[in-house]
């Protein structure tokens, strides 16, 4: 009986222990951030062209995450008494980075540059759907390999082996 | 109580957890900046141009920096010297810029001198204790002060030899082991002009070498590299043809048309042979020379000459009438011909072959331009700034001499020929310098030398610094320009800036003298400043667009014979059969290397050998000492006594044993230390710094390590087929 428990003991925390370390589930759930950013209201609300605060989305392989300073060329004066926009000011007082919470995973051996997506027109939401309508950043899409070659074919783009993996 | 069966299953699932655990270190956490360095774009990178300060060829570089962090290193496609292409030491100046034991402080000796160890402290302590000793010896006898370094050109060249001037000390000594004294003496003699020639290789038809290993070392490798490879396959009708002559097959003599091994210290009489053979039989463009130079070239017929050389008498014939026919035809002397005891003599026998060739001064051959001219605004201050190709080995023995009588009481040192290092042992570097009460040394890196001061002061690396530098070959008048491509690591600074600092603080004639307030300020006000030409120039690398007029004093007519004093190299031929061969490492140099795991790991080209030196010998030779591949030896020169592996190279004269320089280190960290033993220690403390100065004996002996080599010899070589 004692050696059942034990047997089930050890396979229930290899199943723990897979889900709760495997890294980059492919749906998130929300992620918990420490500011609670709304992309609606910037990108659908006001409008706002992503590339605003990923600036480098069209110049690197990374999207990149705005700068404090970037955040607080705007909220210096909008929406200050908001109490998100105060966590901010907190931060950029203290001359502190935001923490934020990593949301979105390519899988690994995958090279993605986001600037070559980004200068052959393809719009943002085609991978991140969603995300205007979202708060914090969230996954709606299974980053998987039938989706790049699917979106490849359609555009007839290359796909080679090396294109993506190198 | 766990059964077996338990305690597999406990093992897996720890096993288990331990390997998936590893995956939670994954960063979750995406940290923005709080500002954003200027122009900054993560994943973008951009290229830097600066100088290569690896060895004095002064390559321009183009360094590629992304986040902040130099990641690679390439040469500037738009520079004069190298054209685009950089070699193996100029790549791992990464490694020397991110090495886990560079200076990053200041140190002061805390243990007896030579001990090594040091306490870490602050500039502002070192500063005081640097100024604390100068005040006193600017005081009271400001000639006692020293300053022994590698030769400074450019600005930084200005500024030491301005700051020795205003302190009243005659005492600036340079030296550089593989100085070009013995080619400097024969163009003297031959051209009329004390300076390096430029060899025009891009353009030449046919090639002859004497000892001359340009492709791998010498005076700007990558320089000559480059062209060599535009002279084999840039013209559409015309491939150059190389011809080799040396006692020993290196890199370049295996990428010669035709190698002639000669006997060691022959290669002038080889010279004068080809030399011989076109006066006898009217070859030459220079008839007035030729007629002139017809008697004292008597006594060097191609049959004269084989007994000497063992070169033989068609083949000499042969090459002469060749190099004749295909002009422009070009003869290099190099390291191994220039540093024997006859230096002189061969490279001055070279240099008669391009006179006869009536290649001075055309495409394809020698020219001299005046490198004086790039700094003519200084006046006769522009040979502060101008490359100094000269070894100083007459300054530094005289030096060495004065150090032991006690005439100095304070030395500054500073760079990388490391002298305690690269000196014969028997000048007694060490011993001399301990008789300096008070020694200063700014480096990088603790090494032989540095590790003998009492106050260590860090300099930035070449990729962190500000400065400028004048190539000494193939650059026609480029000055390149050198700017920190990413922000210092640790806390540095140059020995300009605290010369200028220290000029300040001693006030009077000093301060005058170094009127800025930082290096960067003095290269700004040399070049324009920013905004002005200096912008665009540090985005090319530097002002190449001027070039320089030859000088006419080139002399092609009254030409000086070359002769040989003939001079015995050390030790009894029946004591010591084998005449010593050391060359410069193509991946340590002078063994400023031997710190820099890539270089180390880079396998010799001829060897293939790594992380250790070796003694080639012909496998003929190494058979008749019962020698195999691979087996330890004991070394033995008159002057000293080293132990090495035996690497078998059947291209190497039978007499001859070759050992590269670089390694055996003793105090140069923990890549460079212990990896054989340094073969300079074989050498006698000569006239001149001879490499080439001594016989030596080999014997077997056991060795607790083994060499390792990343080819097997025999399928390399094939000896068994060769034999």
């Amino acid at each position: 009986m004692a050696r059942r428990h034990l047997d089930t003991a050890i396979s229930l925390a290899c199943l723990a222990l897979t889900f709760f370390l495997s890294p980059g589930a492919a749906f998130s759930e929300t992620v918990p951030q420490p500011i609670a950013f709304s992309h609606k209201n910037h990108v659908t609300v006001y409008k706002m062209n992503c590339r605003f605060c990923h600036s480098s989305a069209n110049k690197s392989q990374y999207a990149n995450l705005p700068s404090v300073e970037k955040c607080m060329m705007c909220h210096r004066s909008i929406a200050t008494d908001r109490p998100e926009v105060k966590k901010i000011a907190q931060y950029w007082n203290g001359k502190k980075p935001i923490p934020w919470n990593k949301v979105i995973d390519v899988p690994n051996h995958v090279y993605f540059p986001h600037n070559k997506m980004v200068n052959a027109g393809i719009p943002c939401l085609t991978c991140h759907p969603g995300m205007d309508q979202a708060g914090t950043a969230v996954q709606n899409l299974e980053f998987g390999m039938g989706m790049c070659m699917e979106c490849h074919r359609k555009k007839k783009v290359s796909i080679d082996c090396w294109t993506c993996h190198y | 109580m766990l059964d077996r069966r338990q305690f597999l299953k406990l093992g897996g699932a720890t096993a288990f957890a331990a390997l998936f655990g590893g995956c939670e270190k994954i960063p979750r956490k995406l940290i923005p900046f709080v500002i954003p360095p200027e122009n900054y774009t993560l994943g973008e990178a951009f290229w830097y141009a600066s100088v290569c300060g690896q060895c004095p060829a002064g390559c321009g570089i183009v360094v590629r920096v992304s986040e902040g962090r130099a990641k690679k290193v390439e040469g500037n496609p738009l520079h004069p010297v190298n054209r685009g292409k950089l070699c193996a030491r100029g790549q791992a100046a990464l490694q020397a810029l991110y090495h886990p034991e560079r200076l990053s402080r200041p140190m002061k000796l805390s243990g007896g001198r030579g001990s090594g160890s040091y306490t870490p402290v602050s500039w502002e302590e070192a500063l005081s204790l640097l100024m604390g000793p100068l005040k006193k010896v600017k005081a009271e006898a400001p000639g006692s002060l020293l300053m022994l370094t590698e030769p400074m050109r450019g600005h930084a060249g200005l500024v030491a030899g301005r700051f020795m001037k205003a302190f009243g000390s005659p005492h600036r000594v340079a030296w550089d082991p593989f100085g070009a004294d013995a080619m400097l003496s024969a163009n003297a003699a031959v051209h009329g002009i004390r300076d390096l020639p430029e060899h025009d290789l891009a353009n030449a038809r046919y090639l002859l070498s004497f000892s001359g290993d340009f492709l791998e070392t010498g005076i700007s490798p990558v320089h000559y590299a480059e062209a060599y490879g535009r002279m084999r396959g840039d013209r559409e009708t015309i491939r150059g043809k190389f011809v080799h002559f040396g006692p020993r097959l290196s890199m370049t003599a295996a990428a010669a048309d035709l190698f002639l091994p000669c006997a060691p210290g022959t290669e002038g009489f080889v010279a004068l042979g080809i030399a011989h053979v076109m006066v006898r039989d009217r070859h030459t463009a220079a008839s007035s020379a030729a007629g002139r130079l017809a008697d004292d070239l008597g006594a060097y017929s191609p049959e004269e000459v084989e007994k000497k050389t063992g070169v033989r008498a068609h083949d000499i014939a042969a090459v002469a009438e060749e190099f004749s026919r295909n002009q422009p035809g070009l003869a290099i002397a190099g390291t191994a011909a220039a540093t024997g005891p006859d230096g002189e003599f061969h490279c001055g026998a070279a240099a008669l072959l391009n006179v006869l060739a009536g290649n001075v001064g055309k495409p394809g051959g020698v020219s001299f331009p005046n490198r004086a001219q790039a700094f003519a605004k200084y006046g006769a201050e522009g040979a502060l700034l101008a490359p100094s190709p000269e070894s100083g080995y007459a300054g530094m023995r005289a030096a060495l001499e004065k150090m032991r009588g006690g005439a100095f009481r304070m030395a500054i040192l500073s760079g990388a020929t490391n002298p305690a290092f690269t000196l014969p042992r028997s000048l007694k570097f060490n011993e001399a310098l301990s008789k300096v009460p008070f020694v200063v040394a700014f480096a990088s890196f603790l090494d032989e030398t540095t590790s003998l001061a009492d106050l260590v002061l860090p300099v930035p690396t070449g990729l962190e610094a500000w400065g400028d530098d004048p190539a000494p070959v193939g650059h026609a008048g480029a000055i390149t320009l050198c700017q920190p491509v990413v922000e210092p690591l640790h806390d540095t600074r140059s020995v300009p800036d605290v010369l200028i600092a220290a000029a300040k603080e001693l006030g009077g004639e000093p301060a005058k003298a170094l009127p800025w307030g930082s290096f960067r300020e003095c290269i700004e006000k040399a070049y324009g400043g920013p905004g002005g030409e200096m912008e665009k120039a540090l985005r090319r690398g530097g002002f190449f667009g001027e070039s320089l007029s030859p000088r006419s004093a080139a002399r092609t007519g009254n030409v000086a014979f070359p002769k040989a004093a003939e001079r015995p190299i050390d030790g009894d031929p029946k004591a010591f059969p084998l005449a010593l061969h050391l060359y410069p490492s193509v991946t340590l140099y002078d063994g400023r290397g031997a710190n820099l795991s890539w270089l180390q790991e880079m396998p010799d080209p001829i060897s293939t050998a790594v992380w250790r030196n070796w003694v080639e010998v012909n496998p003929m030779t190494a058979a008749g000492l019962g020698l195999a591949e691979g087996d330890g030896v004991t070394v033995t020169s008159p002057s000293g006594k080293i132990t090495a592996h035996v690497a078998f190279n059947p291209g190497i004269a039978p007499d001859v044993a070759a050992i590269p320089l670089g390694q055996g280190h003793t105090r140069y960290g923990k890549y460079a230390n212990g990896r054989g033993e340094n073969p300079i220690s074989l050498l006698p403390a000569g006239e001149t710094y001879a490499l080439q100065a001594t016989r030596v004996a080999l014997a077997k002996t056991k060795l607790s390590t083994t060499l390792a080599r990343t080819a097997h010899p025999e399928g390399q070589w094939k000896i068994s087929n060769l034999m």
